[in-house]
């Protein structure tokens, strides 16, 4: 049986925070953020708005794309790093504010920005066992709680933007009734925890000594993330690459078959370094993160939606997602869109 | 002596940067030669010059922040190859 995506969907807060208001609170200038991650401007929640509020609309959007009713749900895996709780997990919260979504299993995966692939795959494997027959997945993230707005935190503050993507995968060939369907062919992933240190929120954490949480941690700022910017971008850019080359030519074809890539979006230079290191030509390649900045484990999934609503799944057309996050973790997916 | 490809791009980058490359010991991040992204491009070259991958272990800026940490590279990669 092969695996198909059906739907998909998202959703952004309302609130546009540009690069000017950042600025301020960080200390820098407007242009040297946009010059430093071809970030404009991105969107923040409300203070009254959870993770999963995002995620909920993004399922039913990712629900009505597919023309799929809740009830048809079997499983649903859900991907934040900004959950609503430490516990319990944000899965079991969408799956009770979904109307008409049946008491199924609900997963939380915490794989940062590479959450769409690692949905994928165990979409896939779910499906393909017979596990499930439709899957729901979502990435969603309000990382802005999150962030240190101080003066001095530019480098990793300036990035993140709220959002939420959803997918509706099924198994179902005949289950063709929403605007698109696009067969998953391949994952790949692959992960090195030698580099767990250079992105990294180190609190709550049980490796910080007695408390999992003290105040001596958030006066230290352990719940702050930490990035190694440098070391991140110059393997990010190296294991995308790789993993781009490595599924397309596993599967008989060269980055030249490629007609869409749909990348995280982590920071537009490094796109820019990503597409120069493939000859990648820019109308080839999703991008959102000049008015998103980096919705983290969403980002992925926006752009797929986004793909989507462009129409840029034309029949035929191999798409390749590419992904790298903490752990680090990395990976690609290689979809085609099936002809009508 | 760093080879001629590699000397063009760190000037091209100079340039780009408006400012000059520096001594042979001194940091070309800090001079502003470098930054996170041309830093991608210079392995490129460097492995598309010598024929090489980068290891996973030598893949960190501070084996390229100044031009004699570069030749160490170079030398220590031709060994190797």
């Amino acid at each position: 049986m092969s695996c198909h995506i059906i739907g998909a969907g998202a959703a952004l807060p309302e609130r546009v925070v540009p690069n000017a208001e950042l600025a301020a609170l960080l200390g820098v200038t407007s242009d040297w953020i946009e010059s430093n991650s071809g970030i404009r401007e991105r969107r923040w929640v409300a203070p009254e708005q959870s993770t999963s509020d995002l995620a909920v609309v993004a399922v039913r959007d990712a629900l009505s794309s597919a023309n799929v009713s809740a009830e048809k749900i079997d499983y649903l895996i859900g991907c934040t790093i900004s959950p609503d709780y430490q516990v319990p997990g944000i899965a079991p919260l969408v799956q009770h504010k979904i109307a008409g979504c049946r008491q199924v299993p609900a997963v939380d995966l915490r794989v940062g920005c590479v959450a769409i692939l690692y949905s994928l795959q165990l979409a896939r494997a779910l499906i393909e066992s017979g596990g499930a027959g439709t899957v729901a997945c979502f990435g969603a993230e309000a990382q802005s709680k999150g962030l240190d707005l101080s003066p001095g935190s530019a480098d990793l503050s300036m990035l993140f933007g709220d959002g939420a993507g959803a997918l509706i995968i099924s198994g179902d060939t005949n289950a063709k009734c929403g605007r698109f369907d696009l067969r998953v062919e391949d994952v790949l992933l692959a992960s090195d925890g030698s580099f767990a240190e250079d992105l990294i929120v180190r609190a709550p954490g049980t490796a910080n000594g007695a408390r999992w949480l003290s105040s001596e941690q958030l006066i230290a700022g352990l719940h702050y993330g930490y990035m190694n910017g440098r070391n991140v971008i110059l393997h990010a850019v190296r294991k995308l690459a790789e993993a781009a080359i490595e599924i397309t030519e596993r599967n008989g074809l060269g980055l030249a078959d490629i007609d869409l890539v749909v990348p995280h979006q982590a920071n537009g230079n490094l796109l820019a370094a990503l597409s120069r290191k493939l000859s990648l030509s820019p109308e080839r390649v999703i991008s959102n993160v000049g008015r998103f900045g980096n919705t983290g484990g969403a980002s992925a999934f926006i752009a797929l939606w986004q793909a989507v609503q462009e129409e840029r799944l034309r029949p035929g057309a191999a798409v390749l997602i590419v992904a790298f996050g903490a752990g680090f973790t990395w990976g690609a997916a290689l979809c085609r869109v099936t002809a009508d | 002596m760093l080879p001629d490809s590699i000397m063009a791009f760190l000037n091209e980058a100079a340039e780009q940067s408006r400012t000059k490359v520096p001594d042979r010991d001194a940091s070309l991040f800090l001079s502003g030669v470098l930054d996170s992204f041309s830093l991608v491009d210079l392995v490129t070259v460097i492995e598309s010059e010598f024929k090489i991958r980068v290891d996973d272990e030598d893949l960190r800026p501070e084996t390229f922040d100044t031009i004699s940490r570069i030749e160490d590279f170079i030398a220590r990669a031709a060994v190797a190859k």
